[in-house]
């Protein structure tokens, strides 16, 4: 009973915090997004309060999670009074025929029920997950925080180097917060949270690309998620990869969404705040999520300048607003993570031997053998059976091209596309991030690369299949009415 | 105005048909190689049963030294830690307090430790002489 209404009251939050930025979801499509990322930011916000009544004491968390939820209904009232409502013209199915549209239906629905089964069968059989980081890194972190009183900043000191005392507190605090309802330990919630998002990830990939580019190509995404097995093997292992994979996913999401409203002459502030949320919620995850963060402010504050230069500023980030919008929808997650990083946690073990970063900055040899390890992971990564999904999603592309210019001609429009540029930029930049780290790495390099190398790709592959097949559809599917009109002028 | 594709072309049906059936190959995988059956959960046996004695005798939070044997890996240390916490474990023996832990063999313990109590299973709980 207790679970069930700390799961209601979790998701509650999350939904009134996805109302607020976005107050009419229009299409079934729509409502399933809003479902599905509601799950994630309601785990992000859990935790956020968690971590603020750690500090702050005093009050009890029912009290402080009922008045959050209160105060962000009152919001959703607010905005959709004050806010125009935004939503998107739905795509409609490409013409296949329909043996085609069949087979993708009989092969999407065996693809879910395969991860299902691997999904739940892994989390029955692995209560403590999978792997060291779990107990070692993210249970322990949630151990110290629920078990450890007015002492709890102790277990985030650096006599236990190995549990990455410096990494964000999404999940462990997610995890205490729950356990504090419970009023005990159970191995039930971090199996549940990671199985939640999982499912939450793959629910987002299907239904964006539902509202953007129809069913055909949102059952092509779904299934080529769902069959990487690492994703669903992580996702079970209690690791916080395949959450962060999450919020980088919701992110994106909501920039390409923000590209292909309609009714609405200025980008959705609501859903432009909720991607610089989902960002925000990315860094607390993990290290890696505040490097996706900062590279996309890079990527938009190029474009903004960018889009200045030219004369484009009427595209979703290309405007100063919209970009002040995202940082600050950021702001209040990112100032927590200051204070986490400055009073809490101890530098981190990635940044800690100057002398040798300079000496492994010019070695040549050592990016040479990195970049061949990234060459290799590509097609590795996702333990596929004989095929890569890496080579499959990139390979359809051509195909679709080659349709796409035989049927429309050259000039395809897909209307503004300035979200789209700036998340593959985005995802670009921190690529190279992850490129950079292993070559300053104080760790001996290969062993590095051998042990985490996956799981940094894995955090990018949802964004990297929802981009992919964002473009694919571009070309391969009837366009959206607000995308005929364009492509008629 | 955009043609109206009325004829889809079969070079991208069968671009969609090997994406699925490649997709359904590794999905396969995952049932094949999904956990069946018992399996026993062996983080809790080697951290939370088997610290449970030591637990009790500890202080509820603070720092405390651990020692283990060379065999002993850092992920038994872990372990402990896991099972221990919010108390904490700094790999070092300047502490009055020690918890030792010698899952494989019986330990060679430095001259100035002493044995306060064995919990079996190769979980001791040590004392400094050094120490005040």
């Amino acid at each position: 009973m207790v679970p069930g209404l700390a799961a209601l009251q979790c998701f509650g939050l999350g939904l009134a915090i996805v109302s607020t930025g976005w107050t009419r979801a229009a299409s079934p499509a729509e409502k399933m997004l809003k479902f599905f990322l509601s799950a994630g930011y309601g785990l992000g916000a859990f935790s956020i309060l968690y971590l603020v009544l750690r500090v702050v004491g005093g009050a009890s968390l029912l009290s402080m999670d009922v008045v959050a939820l209160a105060l962000f209904l009152v919001a959703w009232l607010l905005t959709g009074r004050l806010l125009p409502a935004a939503t998107v013209s739905p795509a409609a199915d490409d013409d296949s025929p329909g043996w085609l549209r069949g087979s993708i239906t009989a092969g999407f629905a065996a693809g879910l029920c395969a991860a299902l089964y691997s999904a739940v069968r892994r989390t029955i059989a692995y209560p403590n997950g999978e792997g060291w980081d779990a107990f070692a890194i993210w249970n322990l972190h949630a151990r110290f925080l629920f078990r450890g009183g007015a002492g709890w900043r102790e277990g985030f000191s650096g006599f236990i180097p190995w549990s990455h005392p410096d990494y964000p507190l999404l999940l462990p605090a997610a995890i205490a917060h729950f356990w504090s309802y419970v009023g005990h330990e159970t191995y039930a919630v971090p199996a549940t949270i990671g199985l939640v998002f999982t499912i939450a990830t793959v629910g987002v990939l299907f239904s964006a690309l539902l509202i953007l580019r129809g069913r055909n190509v949102a059952m092509l995404g779904g299934l080529a998620l769902m069959a990487t097995p690492s994703f669903i093997e992580q996702g079970t292992s209690q690791y916080a990869d395949i959450p962060l994979s999450f919020f980088i996913l919701a992110t994106v999401v909501m920039l390409c969404l923000s590209d292909a409203s309609v009714g609405a002459s200025l980008p959705p502030p609501g859903w432009i705040a909720l991607a610089g949320l989902a960002a925000g919620f990315a860094a607390w995850t993990k290290n890696e999520g505040l490097l996706f963060f900062c590279s996309l402010l890079f990527s938009g504050f190029w474009m903004l300048a960018g889009g200045q230069r030219v004369g484009e500023t009427g595209e979703t980030l290309a405007r100063p607003r919209s970009f002040l919008l995202l940082v600050v929808a950021a702001l209040p997650i990112l100032l927590i993570i200051l204070w986490f990083k400055r009073v809490i946690a101890p530098p981190g073990d990635l940044f800690v031997y100057s002398a040798t970063t300079f000496h492994q900055l010019s070695d040549l040899a050592r990016y040479a053998a990195i970049g061949k390890w990234f060459g290799k992971q590509f097609f590795r990564f996702g333990h596929w059976l004989w095929v890569p999904g890496s080579l499959l999603v990139v390979g359809i592309f051509p195909a679709f091209r080659h349709w796409g210019a035989q049927n429309r001609g050259d000039r395809v429009a897909a209307g503004q596309q300035t979200g789209f540029r700036v998340c593959v930029a985005a995802l670009t930049i921190t690529l190279c991030g992850y490129f950079v780290i292993y070559v300053i790495t104080p760790y001996a390099v290969y062993w590095h690369l051998r042990f985490s190398l996956n799981r940094l790709f894995l955090q990018l592959w949802p964004s990297a299949i929802f981009l992919c097949f964002l473009r694919i559809g571009i070309v391969g599917s009837k366009l959206r009415p607000s995308e005929r009109s364009q492509n008629e002028v | 105005m955009p043609r109206k594709n009325r004829d889809f072309p079969a070079r991208l049906a069968i671009a969609v048909l090997i994406l699925v059936c490649g997709c359904l190959l590794s999905s396969a995988r995952l049932v094949l190689e999904a956990p069946r059956g018992h399996i026993p959960d062996e983080i809790a046996r080697r951290s939370d049963l088997r610290f449970a004695g030591l637990k009790a005798a500890l202080p509820t939070e603070g720092v405390v030294g651990y020692t283990g044997s060379s065999a002993d890996s850092i992920g038994y240390y872990y372990l402990a830690q896991y099972a221990l916490a919010p108390l904490v474990l700094d790999h070092s023996l300047n502490h009055p307090l020690i918890v030792g832990n010698f899952p494989f063999a019986a330990p060679q313990l430095p001259a100035n430790l002493e044995v306060l109590r064995d919990f079996g299973n190769g979980v001791l709980l040590l004392a400094s002489k050094d120490e005040p």
